[in-house]
C-alpha cells in the first residue's frame, strides 16, 4: 500500500510550463489561468508524482509524506 | 487629453536608447497597438503578455516556419537566399514548434535543464567567474561585456556540450558570429548563416561519436532524441547551436544590463555589497525585471482572436514586449525604481506557460555568481564612460560595451 502524499504548488512561482501534467495527468491539471493544481496526488505512483516536482522549471511543487508531515521534495 | 498618434518606428534612435518611455506610452494609451510600420500587434500589459504566452494554443510559436514575411529591420536584396537559409535552420530548433511536437521535443532537453541539475553547475560557473575576474583585476579596468559576460555563457555552454578544451576558441569564435542573430545591420545574414553552418560543420562528427558512445553532456541528450525517433539530424545539429542562439546574448545582457543598473543606483548597489550572498538571488531578479535582456518576442495568431476590444486576424504577428509588462504599473510598485528588496517579483523576463525559457535556471545561476562576485571584488565599480550605446534590436537589449574601472 503506498503512503498518502500532500502535493501543493505554489502559484506565485508557477508559470503554467505544464510539464507536471505532461508527466502526471492524473495528479497534475492546469486551471483557469493556466497554473497547474495538485487535482489528485494519489493519481499516479509516488516515482512519478516526485519527477513531476523534480520537472518543474520554477520549483513551484512540494511534496510531503502526508501522515508524517516529511518533506519529501524539494 | 486627445490621442497623440504614437511612432510605429521600433527602431528609432531614441526608443533604441531608451524604449521605456516609448512603451510605458503604448502600455498606457493602446495597450493592443496594431503597428503600421512592421504590420504586427504590439502586446505591452503585464496580464496581456501572461495571458497571450498561457495560451500557446492561439499564438503560434512556429513564426520562422510560418510567417512568410521579410526580416524586419531588412537586409540587403542579395541576401536573401542566406535568409531563406536562417529560416529553414531556426524552423527545426524545437523552440519553434507548437504542440504535440513542441511537447515531445521538450520532453527530450527538459530534464537536462532542472532547477536541480543546473544548481550542480553552480560551482563551476564561480571558478570561471573567479578566472575571468583574475585576468582582468591587475589593469584596473575592463569592458564588463568582453572580458566577463561574452566569454562566461561559452565557457559554460562547451563544457555543457562536451567540446575538448583545444577546440573553445573555435567555438568561441562561431559563437560571436551567432551573436548577429539579434543584430540590425543589413549586411547581418553572412555572418550569421557562417556561424550556423560552421556550428554544423563542428557538431556534426561529435553527434555521430555520441550515437554511440553516449555522455552526460548536453549533445548525447539531444542523439538520444535523435535514436528515439523525436529529432531528425539536422534538428539535432540545428538545437545543439540554439544552446548559443538563445543562451548567450540573453546572458551577455543580463550580465551587462544588471551591472549597470547598480552602477547607475548606488543605494542598491551598497545594499548587495553589505551581503552580497545574502542578495544575489532577489537582485538578479530585480535585474531580469528592471532591464530585461529581450524586449520583445513574436507570435502567430492561430486562430481570430479579441484583445482588449481589438480583433487580432488569424496569421497576424504579434510581438509580446516583456521591457514593458516588466515596468507596467498593475503588476509592480513604482515599476521604474531599480529595488533589489522587490518581493514577490512576477516579472516576465524568461517568459510565461509552455515555452518558458528553458535555460531560465542557469541563466539565473550565471547572474547571481557574477553580481556576487563583482560587489565582492570590486566595490568600487564606476562607468569609465558616459557614452553607452544599444544595439539596434527589437528584440534584444543589448549594451554594444560596458567599460567600467575600479581603484
Amino acid at each position: 500500500m503506498a503512503r498518502p502524499l500532500r502535493v501543493w504548488v505554489d502559484h506565485r512561482r508557477c508559470v503554467g510550463n505544464s510539464m507536471c501534467e505532461a508527466l502526471a495527468p492524473a495528479v497534475f491539471r492546469l486551471n483557469a489561468s493556466r497554473q497547474s493544481e495538485a487535482i489528485n496526488p494519489a493519481g499516479d505512483t509516488e516515482e512519478k508524482v516526485l519527477e513531476a516536482a523534480e520537472n518543474c522549471p520554477v520549483s513551484a511543487i512540494f511534496v510531503e509524506d502526508a501522515q508524517t508531515g516529511v518533506r519529501l521534495f524539494p | 487629453m486627445g490621442m497623440v498618434t504614437l511612432s510605429d518606428d521600433m527602431f528609432a534612435a531614441d526608443v533604441i536608447a531608451d524604449p521605456y518611455p516609448y512603451y510605458g506610452r503604448l502600455r498606457e494609451e493602446d495597450p493592443v497597438h496594431w503597428n503600421e510600420l512592421y504590420e504586427l500587434w504590439v502586446v505591452t500589459r503585464h496580464d496581456d503578455v501572461v495571458w497571450m504566452t498561457r495560451h500557446h494554443e492561439l499564438f503560434s510559436n512556429a513564426v520562422f516556419r510560418n510567417d512568410p514575411r521579410p526580416a524586419y529591420p531588412a537586409i540587403d536584396e542579395s541576401d536573401l537566399g542566406l535568409y531563406e537559409y536562417v529560416r529553414n535552420y531556426q524552423a527545426d530548433q524545437f523552440i519553434q514548434h507548437d504542440r504535440p511536437e513542441h511537447l515531445e521535443m521538450r520532453k527530450v532537453v527538459h530534464s537536462y535543464f532542472t532547477p536541480r541539475a543546473m544548481e550542480a553547475w553552480r560551482p563551476f560557473v564561480q571558478k570561471a567567474v573567479q578566472e575571468l575576474l583574475d585576468a582582468a583585476e591587475h589593469k584596473g579596468h575592463m569592458d564588463v561585456m568582453k572580458d566577463v559576460a561574452t566569454p562566461l555563457p561559452v565557457l559554460v555552454i562547451a563544457q555543457m556540450m562536451g567540446v575538448p578544451a583545444a577546440d573553445r576558441p573555435h567555438v568561441r569564435k562561431l559563437a560571436e558570429k551567432l551573436l548577429n542573430i539579434g543584430r540590425g545591420e543589413h549586411d547581418r545574414m553572412k555572418p550569421l548563416t557562417e556561424g550556423m553552418q560552421g556550428m554544423i560543420d563542428y557538431v556534426s562528427p561529435l553527434v555521430d561519436e555520441r550515437l554511440t558512445h553516449p555522455g552526460d553532456d548536453f549533445i548525447s541528450v539531444l542523439a538520444a532524441g535523435e535514436r528515439n525517433g523525436v529529432f531528425t539530424r539536422h534538428q539535432v545539429l540545428v538545437n545543439t547551436s540554439l544552446l548559443l542562439l538563445a543562451g548567450h546574448e540573453t546572458t551577455i545582457n543580463l550580465l551587462c544590463n544588471g551591472t549597470l543598473a547598480f552602477i547607475r543606483h548606488p543605494e542598491q548597489w551598497a545594499l548587495l555589497k553589505g551581503d552580497p550572498e545574502g542578495w544575489a538571488q532577489r537582485a538578479t531578479e530585480e535585474c531580469l525585471r528592471y532591464d530585461a535582456p529581450v524586449k520583445s518576442l513574436q507570435r502567430l495568431a492561430t486562430q481570430d482572436v479579441d484583445m482588449r476590444g481589438k480583433v487580432l486576424r488569424k496569421d497576424d504577428r504579434v510581438r509580446w514586449f516583456i521591457s514593458s509588462a516588466n515596468r507596467d504599473p498593475e503588476a509592480f510598485a513604482q515599476p521604474d525604481r531599480f529595488d533589489i528588496t522587490r518581493d514577490p517579483n512576477p516579472h516576465v523576463a524568461f517568459g510565461s506557460g509552455v515555452h518558458h525559457c528553458l535555460g531560465a535556471t542557469l541563466a539565473r545561476v550565471e547572474g547571481q555568481e557574477v553580481f556576487k562576485a563583482l560587489a565582492e571584488r570590486f566595490p568600487s565599480l564606476h562607468l569609465e564612460t558616459e557614452v553607452l550605446e544599444y544595439q539596434p534590436s527589437i528584440t534584444f537589449r543589448s549594451l554594444k560595451s560596458l567599460p567600467v574601472a575600479w581603484s
